[in-house]
């Protein structure tokens, strides 16, 4: 437990010394905000469900991959993995004390877009089921893709490399949700598409959450497939070839 | 205190390791030593448990590494070649980190202000990692693997990339440590390990190609002696009598003498008292002598000898003949 707490000591307050950090925060923070506003000027209505419903290819395409490039490539490339697993310690405490530290990170920066809800507060009287599901959404969904991103990241020296791996892994997971491309996959594979829909896709279990829906299918969901990576991960570092 | 048996490793179809195997006694200093690429990195990366072999099992302490790799680490202390280090942290912060990283506790105070001291690291105390010379990184991470006063300490090319001056800190530091700690340190530059290490292991394309302590290593080179003699005679008179002595396989002159001298390297491995012949011989010749001396082969002479052994001969002198066709055909 101890050595969670010193990884995580260390990993947190790096991201605080790398620039990137702040700037996709600073972008994350602004882009979300300004994608919602630009709507809620439109329509007027004190819901935040766009915001919640570009969530996740947000998420999914940038934001995540950049917060979880660096855990384990910049390790690889610095060598000092090497100092990291020799030390007296679990790889899988290791793992989750990485993981902790990125989630915690991605957890302030979401913080910083409750400015919405304290605007709709203030304008308007919004219903907080669908505002309260779709953060408890947000927050189990970036523990997955966090998940996916740090199992990526492990395999690269270079970090654009693990960011673009993870973009492409986790815009898959989001698109297989959006009802047409199941639908295509369908058309080859009879059955395929409908299964990865249901069981694989982040969107459907996303939505389900947001809508404040909370089922606990949903959160075992998350839950399972974020213990699978952050498992695989410390398996594939201790069965490192190189 | 370490042993290996029959560990092999292979990165994909490469193999780095071949049946090695050795074992290596409590308070030993060990040199680990041969070209790049040879596999020593690997089997010091087997013993500090960063790697798993391919196959055979390889023990420290009492501990296995593939099934206590976490006592195995406590026991150790690691400086990889590759000089691992966080650059944005401070000097001080790093070594906290690994401090507490491995428990030290009440204890790290006490520990940190002998690296310190020990590793020569005052004056950089608070500075950025990232700003450091090279030889700072490298004691730095050399405190990194003495913090927690190990057993056992893996140096991995720790002189490096450093000044003379401080690859004499660095083997004093090492000698200061020797009577307490079971130390291996890897090398491809043979006279820095001779000086401090009991035993030699030189690896070559994954083998062990000899072991023992640096006169042993000569020994098994090559059993041959050598005597270099210089004398004011003719070339003729000396040749003919030399031949005098059966014993003598090798004459080969030395082309620097000045006029009217001969000299040359006699080279011979029959167990006579050469000294004693070649004695007599100059005496009866009634030579004068200028110059007359037992000759220690160079270690570069042994080491170069042994590395090349398992090297088929034939791929590299083909190469460069390859290489040039490929050059005059690029011109034309």
């Amino acid at each position: 437990m101890n050595d969670i707490a010193i990884i995580f000591k260390r990993e947190f307050r790096t991201y605080f010394f790398s620039p990137i950090a702040y700037v996709f925060s600073v972008i994350f923070i602004v882009l979300n905000t300004s994608l919602f506003m630009f709507h809620f000027f439109f329509f007027g209505n004190a819901d935040m469900r766009n915001f919640f419903s570009t969530l996740p290819l947000v998420l999914g395409l940038v934001f995540i991959p950049a917060i979880s490039m660096r855990l384990w490539s910049e390790e690889n490339k610095l060598g000092t993995v090497e100092l990291l697993l020799t030390l007296p310690m679990k790889t899988e405490h290791i793992v989750l004390g990485k993981f902790l530290a990125s989630f915690v990170f991605f957890l302030i920066a979401l913080a910083g877009t409750l400015t919405i809800p304290i605007i709709l507060i203030i304008l308007g009287r919004p219903d907080f089921g669908p505002i309260v599901g779709g953060y408890f959404g947000a927050t189990l969904l970036g523990a997955f893709f966090l998940a996916v991103g740090i199992f990526i990241s492990a395999f690269f020296s270079d970090q654009i490399v693990s960011l673009i791996i993870t973009s492409l892994v986790c815009g898959f997971l989001v698109l297989i949700g959006w009802q047409y491309v199941p639908m295509v996959i369908d058309g080859w594979i009879p059955g395929l598409g409908e299964f990865l829909y249901n069981y694989v896709g982040v969107t459907r279990h996303f939505n389900d959450i947001e809508r404040g829906v909370i089922d606990i299918k949903n959160i075992i969901y998350f839950l399972s497939f974020t213990a699978l990576f952050l498992y695989l991960n410390a398996k594939a570092l201790e069965r490192r070839k190189y | 205190m370490i042993e290996l048996q029959n560990v092999c490793k292979n990165y994909g179809l490469t193999k780095a390791l071949i049946d090695v195997s050795f074992s290596i006694k409590k308070g030993e200093i060990i040199g680990f030593v041969g070209p790049n690429g040879a596999g020593k990195s690997t089997a010091m990366k087997i013993i500090t448990t960063f790697t798993a072999p391919t196959s055979g099992t390889a023990k420290v302490g009492d501990f296995d590494v593939l099934k206590d790799p976490l006592e195995v680490r406590r026991i150790i202390g690691y400086l990889p070649e590759t000089v691992p280090l966080y650059s944005d942290m401070l000097v001080n912060e790093y070594l906290e980190f690994i401090g507490t990283a491995r428990h030290l506790n009440g204890a790290f105070r006490e520990r940190f202000d002998w690296v310190v001291e020990a590793c020569g690291l005052e004056p950089v105390l608070k500075r950025k990692i990232g700003v450091l010379s090279k030889g700072f990184k490298q004691r730095t991470c050399l405190a990194q693997a003495l913090i927690h006063d190990p057993d056992i300490l893996i140096l991995d090319e720790p002189t490096s990339g450093l000044d003379p001056i401080q690859i004499i800190g660095i083997r004093n530091l090492v000698k200061d440590l020797a009577h307490e700690k079971t130390i291996i340190l890897s090398t491809h530059i043979l006279p820095e390990v001779a000086t401090i290490a009991d035993r030699i292991l030189v690896i070559n394309e994954g083998r062990i190609v000899a072991d023992g302590s640096f006169e042993d290593l000569i020994q098994q080179v090559t059993d041959r002696s050598s005597i270099y003699i210089a004398t004011e005679c003719s070339k003729k008179d000396f040749q003919s009598a030399i031949h005098s002595i059966p014993e003598i396989e090798d004459v080969v002159f030395d082309p620097s003498t000045p006029r009217g001298v001969v000299g040359c390297h006699l080279y011979y491995t029959a167990k006579i008292d050469m000294i004693a012949k070649l004695n007599q011989l100059i005496r009866d010749q009634n030579w004068d002598l200028v110059e007359f001396q037992r000759e220690k082969l160079s270690l570069e002479d042994s080491f170069i000898r042994l590395t090349k052994t398992s090297k088929p001969d034939t791929e590299e002198s083909e190469k460069p003949e390859n290489d040039n066709s490929g050059e005059e055909g690029g011109t034309e």
